[in-house]
């Protein structure tokens, strides 16, 4: 179950959802689920991101590409109203995220971040059911519809069997879905993941991107997921947004962003694009110098 | 409620929460029976029962010794070891911090110089001075922990750190320069029940189980802030509130708690971590836990520390170091 890909649904329809610069205050497409519109980040040493604008519908899967320090992470803070802008805006539904309390937000956006510590002794069913408190509060006691919608996300993860256990036991993978299945209790219409195969071995990462996968085209959530590997970008997302030096180096379809050009420009090192043996996907491989 | 309680803690709590209720039942009747005049149990439920019913059917001798001596001093330490857990269970949540304790943002330093302050004067009552002491001191350390308007985890503890060190400098300075008070300030320092009665009680009682009732109250954000402070937000929490309110309710039920008993360490860092092993770390279990096997503990300590070398009285926070020490390495041993 873990390992439904369903790679053969991928389309190359072209509503990318992603738009580019000179048409940002263009007429917004109705179903675009969160959106970035001339957004300047930084933090209090600098400005990380320039003017960038991006949005993704529901139902689809935004991937985040780019080198170390390029800014995903801080994209991701933003979007996910843990950072506030310089300049610019986060739409989520059409309205400005910085108009929601933090309980509005997080009924409509659930965040699956990187590392997030785990030496403390809950249980599965424990952290997961914490995200229930967007919908139940923070004093009322659950009721029999939180109790659903958490069994629900935890069989969406696969999960139910562990739901006992205690998050200190568990392995890396194991830990990322419990992430997954808490942000999908908060019964989001978007969802945001930094990194989510950071440390995972190959089973783990097909697991957690499949998953991914399947809630975008399956239960209609707008994805956006930041990743290192850009083979997985290409396997997984249905379309990438490339981001170096402080804005966007490119945007649109895996098989239209990565490419030698765009991506020697991104990371500075000569690269070579082939194609993936079974699906035909963009394959990137490094070139050796010297 | 109690239905999803059960179901939303990794081991059933209530069975474990009834037990240590009911040894420290058990053990206020025992604690009531011990020292320089032994009372039988069944004479302590004679006297607590004649009491109760307002009647006189017991011995005068023996309601004065059960009822207006140890009662008042038993129920004291329960309450403070009660408090000093549940606070410290909150810090360590809080923080996420293992090493933190009620005692981590300056509590008892600002504690100290007030009862050092009152003590060395003798102008003030030393209880309020040390309750005010406690509390400013939080309160100055979460204004000096402020950077662009909101206070930031690590600078709290920073500022806990760096104040504390000063005001423990204070109280130092004042004692070498007073040496006459120097024996009294020292032994308020070190802790202890010794001479308290119902009105240390019915000062710092209420005002320990009500914060006791806020943390409490707080499990959800608690638990929601074990897994860090981004995380929290986006679960829908207002960090900056929830952190007030922990916060608040900590201080109020440590200040209580060392202006009743003077600075008591130990109970507050190791009990949480004994009640996290007993029932998990979900605080909806976690903070009646501690605050039980906190006052379990206390309640023992205090009883071996006046009557181990009776008719002196020895700190008790050395002798609750020296039960619980040993009683938390054999269950880390036990994993």
């Amino acid at each position: 179950m873990l390992f439904g890909l369903r790679l053969g649904l991928r389309r190359p329809d072209a509503a990318f959802g992603l738009r580019r610069p000179d048409a940002a205050f263009a007429s917004q497409p109705p179903d675009a689920a969160l959106e970035a519109r001339d957004l300047t980040l930084g933090y209090h040493h600098g400005i990380v991101l320039h003017n960038l604008h991006l949005s993704v519908r529901s139902g689809r899967v935004l991937a985040l590409a780019g080198p170390n320090g390029a800014g995903k992470t801080t994209l991701l803070r933003s979007l996910a109203r843990l950072l506030r802008p310089r300049q610019g805006i986060v739409l989520l539904d059409g309205r400005d995220v910085w108009r929601f309390s933090e309980r509005d937000t997080a009924r409509r956006l659930g965040l699956v971040p990187q590392n997030e510590a785990a030496e403390w002794p809950l249980t599965v069913e424990q952290v997961v059911m914490l995200g229930r408190a967007a919908h139940r509060g923070w004093f009322m006691p659950y009721t029999a519809a939180d109790h659903r919608a958490v069994d629900d996300a935890l069989a969406q993860t696969g999960l139910t069997p562990l739901r006992a256990r205690l998050l200190t036991e568990l392995s890396g993978g194991e830990r990322q879905r419990v992430l997954i299945a808490r942000a999908l209790a908060q019964e989001p219409a978007a969802i945001l993941l930094d990194e989510p195969t950071a440390q995972l071995d190959l089973r783990y990462q097909a697991a957690v991107l499949g998953l991914t996968r399947r809630l975008a085209h399956e239960r209609g959530l707008a994805v956006v997921v930041s990743l290192h590997d850009l083979n997985l970008v290409a396997l997984y997302a249905d379309q990438v947004a490339l981001i170096a030096d402080g804005g966007l180096v490119a945007e649109g379809s895996p098989a239209d962003v990565l490419t030698p050009d765009h991506l020697q420009r991104a990371y500075g090192v000569p690269v070579a694009v082939g194609r993936h043996p079974v699906y035909g996907t963009p394959l990137v491989m490094p070139v050796m110098e010297g | 409620m109690t239905a999803t309680t059960i179901r939303s803690c990794s081991r059933p709590i209530w069975p474990l929460a009834v037990g240590l209720a009911g040894l420290l039942a058990v053990g206020l009747v025992l604690s009531l029976g011990v020292g320089a005049v032994s009372v039988a149990p069944g004479q302590v439920l004679a006297v607590l029962w004649a009491k109760a019913r307002g009647t006189a059917a017991a011995p005068a001798q023996l309601t004065i010794i059960v009822w207006d001596l140890r009662l008042a001093r038993a129920l004291l330490a329960i309450a403070i070891g009660a408090g000093l857990a549940a606070a410290g269970a909150a810090y360590q949540a809080v923080f996420r911090n293992p090493l933190a304790d009620p005692f981590v943002i300056g509590a008892s330093g600002g504690a100290a110089l007030g009862a050092a302050g009152a003590i060395i004067t003798g102008r003030l009552p030393v209880v309020p001075a040390a309750f005010a002491g406690a509390v400013l001191a939080v309160v100055a350390v979460y204004l000096l922990a402020q950077t662009g308007g909101r206070p930031s985890a690590i600078n709290l503890l920073l500022a806990g750190a760096a104040l504390s060190t000063l005001l423990s400098a204070a109280v130092t300075l004042l004692m070498f320069l007073n040496d006459r008070a120097l024996h009294e300030v020292f032994a308020w320092l070190m802790g202890g029940l010794a001479g308290r009665s119902w009105p240390h009680l019915a000062a710092a009682g209420p005002v320990i189980l009500l914060s006791i009732a806020g943390l409490w109250a707080l499990a959800r954000p608690l638990d929601a802030l074990t897994g860090g402070e981004e995380s929290a937000q986006s679960l829908g929490l207002n960090l900056m509130r929830a952190r007030f309110a922990v916060v608040a309710a900590a201080t109020l039920a440590t200040a209580a708690a060392v202006a009743a008993g003077g600075i008591i360490g130990f109970v507050g860092l190791i009990v949480p971590h004994i009640g996290r092993r007993l029932g998990g770390g979900a605080h909806a279990g976690l903070i009646p836990l501690s605050a039980l096997a906190g006052g379990l503990l206390l309640l023992v300590a205090d009883d071996l520390a006046r009557t181990v070398v009776a008719p002196v009285e020895l700190p008790v926070g050395v002798l609750m170091a020296l039960i619980g020490a040993p009683f938390f390495l054999w269950l880390l041993k036990r994993g």
